[in-house]
């Protein structure tokens, strides 16, 4: 009887799991409509949520102040995928010529816009719901609906549209440092001579156009979820605690279940192309 | 003329000020990372902890986690063969579909992605507990009792971290190898027996090795960098939101920087 | 009851969640008038406060601020009707991200049909009324928890609405300044008419300045009538929270985690 109660509670908690889920889902659609109609909103010269210059601030505080860690953090993880590929390289066959337009052509339609963004997601989404959400906990988005200023087009919209053109150029500007580190640590460690690595004639329109769809969905995804895990925040400062832990992992998830989503979208529409 | 010169003078002593600055900065947190690393490593010769504290946390982070990197490992696994589809498709080479992909995740892109998802999820929340406890005088409350709270609080959750996160990602390694059969299967119609003899033929065991040991280390890493910025918190409410977010960078960095020279020194 | 609503709550049932915060209240803020609602802490006072703004909306019943239905209004209209009512956040809410200045010209500013002079020197005349002048360009991080509140009154009267709330006006302030508080919001009221709603848990100094109280405990009304009356009222509770004795009905209501938070 006892598993039998057991049984029944697992299943109704997954019930009430995956109903959650799809509210979450459905709440971030939501939420993803009415920031969007607000940017559009927001370019009326006299639209009482308009804020001039905040995009350019967003921009400045999302993209110039990571660029030391992305540059570190990327740099980084192109010296090991490339020493990784020429250490399994030399134990099969010990030709690294293809190392350098393998990588750049993964580096272009996965690797960069992925891991930039998944580096954005901790240091921007932890910003975005620490900032809203401690508005939201200190009564402040009440106060600007006082105001008749609508919470998601003054602080959700221009934070989406930063993002969107920080996490493009960023991954651009990866890709480059990932290339950059990748064929030094072939030529240092394994002797690739560098005119053979920088031979980018495998990459193809499709791949930089690829890399630039996931960089601009995840430019778009983490604001969404942070901003979402922001507004939702509720009692004190323990409330934006939890609310920007759960920004971090939720934009994360997102980056990574949406990089797997158009990838396998891309391979089917486009098979052997990409 | 002179003018702009004494200007871009300026301008660069700003500039290497700043750059100063920062380096100060870091190496400030780097140094205090390690004082605390060694505080945690006097109290486990002989060791001295909380048992009861270190079964919680095992409980809450190991436990608490799976979901969230069982999903994690299925999608790099299925990343890792779709981007190695291309080729496969090309030469019609099925049989090392499996390689490509198992080699990646099993030496990189899994425990990276692990422990980044293990960061956000227990890394963040520990520091904003640890913030919390700090700015609301907790730890102090604690040193009043007589009770030391490096051995009460820190020492079981670094433990916690490590042996979370080790058995998350030989869990992961296991998931993410099943992601990347799965995506085979479904999307590119490689037949089940291909997959298992492409990882069974080409994979050693100290790929996964590899990948576990790396995972030890970040799980160091990230408990580390959590408590300390957990702890070393200032300015009341406000500090903890700023408190995670520096913690989760500086997590992100290390394990980065860990996985390159681990790497590098090990191949 | 009439079918023309000025501001009431007409059988306002609130919960969130699994808890019921009000239940069945019906309450009416006369025109010109002030009215005072009163209640030990967590009874459900700031709820009725943002369900007359339109921020929160009522599980059932039917919500009313001048004239209009705010529980069936469109986000939108509500916003604008939002306009014509002032309100004074329990925590102030002040914008941290703008100076004392720009947080009371923010709402006139976003309406965009007054002129930028009008605007500063209503603004400035305002700051002057409660004292703030030579702090406007301030961040609110930089002041005191009553200087807070100050600023938080300027705002909230800057735009002559036509309802003020007030969400404990004079929570931690000393008896002096509590006076001069309640003597500031008089001549407000004086000048502008229009409605005020007031809510407090410090009830003396609160019936020396309302027409009318409310006591709310539990999520009901438990008394409304003349603000003089509130000292002779039969009602154990609100006799007790009226003269703070120690054994009464309100002690035995012991609020649990979950009601609390």
């Amino acid at each position: 009887m006892a598993i039998r109660q057991s049984i029944h509670r697992s299943i109704y908690n997954l019930g009430s799991k995956a109903i959650g889920a799809v509210t979450v889902v459905r709440d971030l659609w939501l939420l993803f409509i009415g920031a969007i109609a607000g940017v559009l909103r927001t370019m009326r010269r006299n639209d009482p949520s308009r804020r001039p210059g905040e995009i350019w601030r967003q921009m400045h505080s999302m993209g110039n102040r990571s660029l030391v860690f992305l540059i570190v953090t990327l740099g980084f993880i192109g010296m090991v995928m490339v020493y990784q590929s020429c250490l399994q390289l030399a134990r099969v066959t010990g030709d690294y010529s293809q190392v350098g337009p393998q990588f750049i052509r993964l580096a272009v339609s996965d690797f960069a816009p992925t891991l930039t963004s998944l580096m954005l997601a901790t240091r921007v989404g932890a910003g975005i719901a620490a900032e809203v959400g401690s508005m939201k906990v200190t009564e402040q988005v009440d106060a600007l609906r006082m105001c008749g200023v609508a919470p998601i087009d003054f602080l959700i919209s221009p934070r989406l549209v930063a993002s969107f053109v920080v996490t493009i150029v960023l991954s651009i500007l990866a890709c480059g440092i990932m290339y950059g580190a990748g064929g030094l640590t072939a030529h240092y460690s394994f002797g690739v001579n560098l005119n053979i690595f920088f031979d980018p004639s495998n990459v193809r329109n499709s791949h930089v156009i690829l890399g630039l769809i996931k960089a601009a969905s995840f430019g778009i995804a983490i604001p969404i979820v942070s901003g979402y895990c922001g507004l939702a925040a509720h009692g004190s400062s323990e409330g934006v605690g939890r609310a920007t832990t759960a920004a971090v992992i939720g934009s994360s998830f997102a980056v990574i279940a949406l990089d797997f989503v158009i990838s396998t979208l891309a391979l089917l529409v486009m098979p052997g192309g990409v | 003329m002179a003018n702009l010169i004494s200007r871009m003078v300026t301008a660069t002593a700003a500039a290497v000020t700043r750059v100063g600055t920062s380096a100060l900065a870091v190496a400030h947190e780097v140094g205090g990372i390690a004082v605390l690393a060694g505080r945690v490593l006097r109290r486990l010769i002989p060791p001295r902890l909380d048992g009861r504290e270190l079964w919680t946390n095992l409980f809450k982070m190991g436990n608490g986690s799976v979901p969230i990197i069982i999903l994690t490992a299925f999608f790099s696994g299925g990343l890792m063969t779709l981007q190695s589809a291309p080729f496969v498709q090309k030469f019609g080479a099925t049989a090392l579909a499996g390689w490509a992909a198992g080699y990646a995740v099993l030496r990189e892109i899994g425990p990276i992605l692990i422990a980044l998802m293990f960061s956000g999820r227990v890394g963040a929340n520990n520091t904003a507990e640890l913030a919390t406890m700090t700015v609301t005088e907790q730890l102090d409350g604690l040193r009043a009792l007589a009770i030391d709270p490096i051995s009460f609080l820190i020492v079981p959750r670094v433990l916690a971290m490590i042996v979370a996160l080790f058995a998350l990602t030989v869990l992961g390694d296991l998931v993410a190898l099943g992601g990347a059969a799965i995506v085979a299967h479904t999307v590119m119609g490689i037949e089940w027996a291909t997959m298992y003899y492409s990882f069974a033929d080409n994979l050693a065991p100290y790929d996964v090795l590899h990948g576990l040991y790396k995972s030890l280390a970040f799980g160091f890493a990230i408990a580390l960098t959590s408590c300390y910025f957990g702890i070393s918190v200032k300015g009341g409410s406000t500090g903890v939101g700023r408190a995670v977010n520096a913690a989760v960078v500086a997590a992100a960095v290390s394990i980065m920087l860990l996985d390159f020279f681990l790497t590098y020194l090990t191949g | 009851m009439s079918e023309v609503a000025g501001t009431e709550l007409r059988n306002v049932d609130k919960r969130f969640g699994g808890r019921q915060v009000l239940r069945n209240v019906s309450l009416k803020a006369l025109p010109g008038r002030r009215l005072g609602i009163i209640g030990p802490a967590a009874s459900g006072k700031s709820v009725i406060a943002k369900l007359w703004c339109g921020l929160e909306r009522p599980t059932s019943g039917d919500v009313f601020t001048l004239g209009h239905r705010l529980s069936t209004l469109p986000e939108l209209a509500a916003s604008q009707q939002r306009a014509r009512i002032g309100m004074l956040f329990q925590n102030y809410a002040l914008f941290d991200f703008l100076s004392v200045l720009d947080n009371v010209t923010f709402a006139l500013q976003r309406r965009g049909d007054i002129p930028a002079d009008e605007i500063q020197d209503r603004a400035a005349a305002r700051l002057r009324a409660v004292g703030l002048a030579g702090s406007e360009h301030k961040f609110p991080s930089q002041l005191s928890g009553g200087m807070k509140k100050r600023v938080g009154i300027a705002r909230a009267t800057v735009a002559k609405p036509e309802l003020v709330i007030y969400d404990e006006p004079t929570a931690g302030l000393d008896p002096v300044t509590t006076q001069k508080v309640y003597d500031l919001l008089a001549s407000d009221h004086a000048q502008t008419g229009g409605t005020v709603i007031a809510i407090s848990s410090d009830v003396l100094a609160l019936a020396r300045f309302v027409d009318d109280i409310a006591f709310l405990h539990d999520g009901k009304i438990r008394y409304l009538g003349p603000a003089a009356d509130i000292e002779n009222v039969p009602d154990l509770a609100v006799r007790q929270f009226v003269r703070g004795e120690q054994h009464g009905p309100l002690s035995q209501h012991v609020p649990t985690p979950a009601e609390d938070a």
